[in-house]
């Protein structure tokens, strides 16, 4: 029955996509106020100059079907439209330069909390009580508590501006030039060690919390006393028993997460000025400019019903179960 | 004998030497050969465009003027230099101008740049404005009409005659840059004015071309190696997009960045408190005002209009000035950092801008405003609240566009009215919102002007013209939002305009600051200050325009920028690159360097990026194969 699980996973993967592109449409024309007028204000403008307006960015149509049908046949063709804000440009050009910075700022955060996050909260959970339980239980908490721009802000006033280790902002040098592209590539982590410490540092909180309730909620369980009835070794018992078992909440968490780790994004970027969809989503809301906001929530939309596809799939590897 | 290392502290061995080469910083720093020296800016206002027939923000035009001359240039004191237009004489009868344009002045490609640009710039304009009405959806559609500008002749490469059907000097006063008609005339005119963006490496004859643009992050300039006169120090200039205030403040401390834009009142004071010996917090005068506007709309409007008939009273208006203390709302709100505002002309129009005399100035009673409502006719009723000429009680709608600063005053000026027996509902209205709810039925589409008061802002020209003209009857329906109309105003307007010489003007002008005061259809509650701050250890030469009362950047023009000297040249001789050479000759260098050809900053960026995120993943995929080795065959059953 493996493809029927593949083939309604992906069926369910298409129409959600296909209900937030309606969305998407529906949500930008409620919105209050007509655009064009706030490009009007302006002691110059004449009537003409906001009827060109309305013209070439297809206000002056009705919403249905015109701007409709107009909307989904651009969309289907990747097409985003044109940046009110930035008077033209295409949504496209404007996005892709931003989804490089993102994706690897939170793809890099995300790998290096799952691996420390799991690590720490497996060893604190299976070792309950002892030291590192004590230490990595408290200082998680705080972490997970601690609002990223927070972490953030008290990252780069101690790195930054007070030791002057590390660039306050951006993904490079101002001006550098490079002798190569190592030097280049060194630059570029100069300047994200401190972005990605607080994304990390954030994350490894909350998935070391998860974790370690996750395996001590196992050491009760019937097959982990089975497992050392049987003499194995402990360190065994934990990888091969526990350790499986409790990566299911796991999984999951990851997961839901990956939507949630944009929202995360905004101030994280903000505060360093992380060249990424998080500091573009503030401006493009700043400014009104729909087309641009369409374009990226389409694109994160898109994104997380994607991950939670993945996560799907991956679940019946983690959990046979899943497959019956 | 080799040493033997155990996995688990070969591990620990691997994260330690990764954290070390990510976080140590002397690791971490990059090597840099040669770099050119950078000026760094930074700004809180993004950049939005590149065309000049786009622009709109403060930062464009800055841009814009980096790039490329306009015809008559802006003096430190904001008075007419110099631009592509080496100067100028006028016809007896004021109307026809004759501008001498330098001779061998080229473009920053190297291609000559003459009268026949200018003519070529200005027809273009004139055609489109006679074509469409607008050139663009920019702000420059105004200049040659401000100015009756009629034709334009270019009968040798230096000389450039302009013809115009008002005697007034606005032709000198001019935002509109002169664009190479080797570069725009090949394009389609409508797509030169709106879709085309542009794109660096731009060609002007400013003394610094965009050579990168990255939307919503920054612009890259370099210097002009063929620029007309003294070439500044800077290499290069990065202007960089802050979200954040906070952080671009915590950058310029650090010294990541030499000048920001727009620090927040209360860094602003703690920089000059901090007095760091290089580092120069700066307060200057700003060109725009913030009014509380009434709905001066006179003739009712089927299911709209203004609430009540009061607002549309002069008395009325006039008796609620009394009960706002503008100096409460720059002590509170600005913490000191703006001026008490009165006309709607601007501090830094300061030759323009005359403040009524003593006698008529509102001071703030709630007392006097008491007793004017009254004597207007405007009594209290039994409960306490102030009716209407119609025998109603009087509840204002104030809106503001989401601004914090206007949400502030409107707080305050909700509990001032309250004292007069006025209800006040507060509301902040997305901007665009607000601008459709004030549209009168005059507008195309027609609105229904369902407003009372509202706290907006306006941003002027160096010449008073467009400031003054939002207020005239004809502005209803299109730029005037308090739709007030006055015929005495009207006429003034049309006759400052048709003026002779500047002190006939001013007088006018005068007339008309006045009347405006005294009618109320605005009243402007205070004038912003520009608060920027710049570091001294990389740059000197820094100058404010206007000199005494202004900031260095983001006035007007873009002379500022070529005054800035080298802090760290070994000692200042008339070779180093903060001099001056004699105007019209290129940078020394036999072969001048092509604008763009500084560094692979632009095009390596995705490879690194790409090889930096690579690297760490293989790196943490290495630490995972390790930890996984650790439970090795030793282990297997």
């Amino acid at each position: 029955m493996r493809g029927g699980y593949l083939l309604t996973k992906v069926t369910q993967a298409v129409i959600t996509i296909f209900l937030l592109v309606l969305l998407n449409f529906v949500l930008f024309r409620m919105m209050p106020g007509s655009p064009e007028r706030v490009l009007g204000r302006n002691p110059n403008v004449s009537a003409a100059a906001l009827e060109a307006t309305r013209e070439r960015w297809g206000l002056d149509k009705p919403v249905l079907p015109d701007q409709f049908v107009a909307y989904l046949a651009a969309t289907a063709q990747g097409d985003l439209g044109y940046s009110f804000f930035y008077r033209g440009l295409p949504v496209v050009d404007v996005l892709s330069d931003r989804i490089w910075p993102t994706v690897i700022l939170f793809g890099l955060g995300e790998l290096i909390a799952i691996v420390v996050g799991i690590a720490l909260g497996a060893y604190s959970g299976w070792r309950r009580g002892g030291a590192v339980d004590h230490i990595g239980n408290g200082v998680s908490l705080i972490l997970y508590s601690m609002p990223y721009f927070l972490l953030g802000m008290g990252l780069l006033l101690v790195f930054a501006v007070w030791l002057g280790w590390f660039p306050v902002y951006g993904m490079f040098t101002p001006g550098a030039t490079y002798d190569s592209i190592l030097d280049q590539t060194v630059d570029f982590l100069w300047h994200l060690a401190l972005p990605l410490a607080t994304v990390a540092l954030g994350l490894i909180g909350q998935y070391s919390i998860v974790m370690r309730s996750s395996i001590v909620d196992t050491l009760g369980e019937d097959y982990v006393t089975t497992a050392r009835a049987k003499g194995l070794h402990d360190r065994r018992v934990l990888r091969k028993h526990a350790l499986p078992n409790a990566m299911l909440p796991m999984a999951t968490l990851i997961a839901i997460n990956l939507g949630f780790v944009i929202a995360g994004a905004i101030t994280v970027e903000v505060v360093f000025n992380w060249p990424g969809l998080g500091t573009l989503t503030v401006q493009a809301l700043e400014t009104r400019d729909y087309p641009l906001l369409q374009g990226i929530f389409l694109l994160l939309s898109v994104s997380v019903v994607l991950a939670n596809l993945v996560a799907d799939l991956l679940y019946q590897f983690l959990d046979p179960r899943v497959k019956a | 004998m080799a040493v033997r290392v155990s996995r688990r502290a070969f591990s620990v061995l691997a994260v330690a030497a990764l954290l070390a080469v990510a976080l140590l910083p002397s690791a971490g720093r990059p090597t840099r050969a040669a770099s050119p020296l950078v000026l760094r800016l930074g700004t809180t206002t993004q950049i939005q465009s590149l065309n000049p027939w786009q622009i709109v923000e403060e930062e464009d035009y800055e841009v814009m003027t980096l790039n490329y001359d306009v015809l008559v240039g802006w003096g430190p004191d904001l008075e007419p230099a110099a631009g592509f237009a080496e100067s100028w004489t006028r016809s007896t009868d004021g109307k026809t101008w004759t501008f001498k344009i330098r001779d061998g002045m080229k473009w920053s490609d190297g291609q000559p740049a003459t009268a026949e640009d200018a003519r070529w710039t200005m027809q273009f304009q004139l055609d489109q404005l006679k074509k469409d009405g607008t050139v663009g959806d920019g702000y420059l559609d105004v200049y040659p009409q401000a100015a009756g500008v009629t034709s334009v002749s270019a009968p040798d490469p230096t000389t450039l005659v302009v013809t115009t059907n008002l005697p007034n000097s606005l032709i000198l006063t001019s935002y509109v840059p002169i664009l190479p008609e080797h570069v725009w005339s090949k394009l389609d005119p409508k797509a030169a004015t709106t879709s085309f963006q542009n794109p660096a490496p731009i060609v002007g004859t400013g003394p610094y071309q965009v050579v990168e643009y990255k939307p919503g992050e920054y612009v890259r300039l370099a210097r002009n190696p063929y620029y007309r006169g003294q070439q500044g120090a800077a290499d290069e200039i990065l202007m960089t997009y802050f979200s954040s205030p906070d952080t671009m403040v915590q950058a310029l401390k650090k010294g990541d960045v030499d000048y920001a834009r727009g620090v927040p009142a209360a860094q602003f004071d703690q920089l000059k408190k901090d007095a760091d010996p290089h580092i120069t917090a700066v307060e200057g005068v700003s060109n725009t005002f913030y009014e509380l506007a009434f709905n001066c709309y006179d003739k009712p409007i089927p299911g709209g209009g203004a609430s009540t008939t009061a607002l549309a009273d002069p008395a009325f208006r006039d008796a609620l000035g009394y009960a706002i203390d503008k100096q409460a709302l720059v002590d509170k709100i600005f913490g000191g950092h703006a001026a008490v505002g009165d006309t709607q002309l601007t501090p830094q129009m300061a030759e323009w801008h005359t403040s009524p005399p003593a006698d008529q100035l509102r001071t703030f009673s709630i007392e006097t405003a008491n007793q004017k409502l009254l004597a207007a006719g405007y009594p209290l009723d039994a409960s306490g609240r102030r009716l209407d000429k119609d025998g109603k009680p009087i509840s204002l709608r104030l809106n503001w566009p989401g601004a914090s600063e206007e949400a502030k005053a409107a707080q305050l000026i909700q509990a001032w009215f309250a004292q007069l027996g006025i209800k006040t509902t507060a509301a902040a209205v997305e901007s665009a919102k607000l601008a459709q709810l004030i549209l009168p039925p005059e507008a195309d589409p027609p609105g229904k002007a369902q407003f009372d008061l509202f706290i907006w802002d306006w941003v002027g020209d160096t010449d008073p013209y467009s400031l003054l003209k939002v207020l005239i009857s004809k502005e209803i329906g299109a730029s005037s939002d308090s739709n007030w109309s006055n015929p005495q105003y009207d006429q003034l307007y049309d006759q400052q305009l048709a003026a002779t010489s500047d002190t006939d003007r001013k007088a006018i002008i005068d007339q008309m600051q006045l009347l405006f005061y005294q009618q109320a259809p605005y009243h402007v509650l205070w004038y912003p200050t520009n608060l920027d701050a710049y570091r001294t250890d990389r740059f000197g030469g820094w100058r404010n325009q206007p000199t005494k009362t202004g900031v260095p950047f983001f006035g007007f023009g873009s002379a500022n920028y070529t005054l800035l000297t080298d802090a760290n040249a070994p000692t200042p001789s008339p070779t180093a690159s903060g001099a001056a050479p004699p105007p019209t000759t290129p940078a020394a260098s036999a072969s001048p360097a092509t604008p763009g050809s500084g560094g692979e900053t632009g095009g390596g960026v995705p490879v690194a990026l790409v090889v930096g995120g690579v690297g760490l993943v293989a790196v943490i995929a290495g630490i995972l194969l390790l930890m996984r080795r650790r439970t090795g065959p030793d282990e297997e059953e």
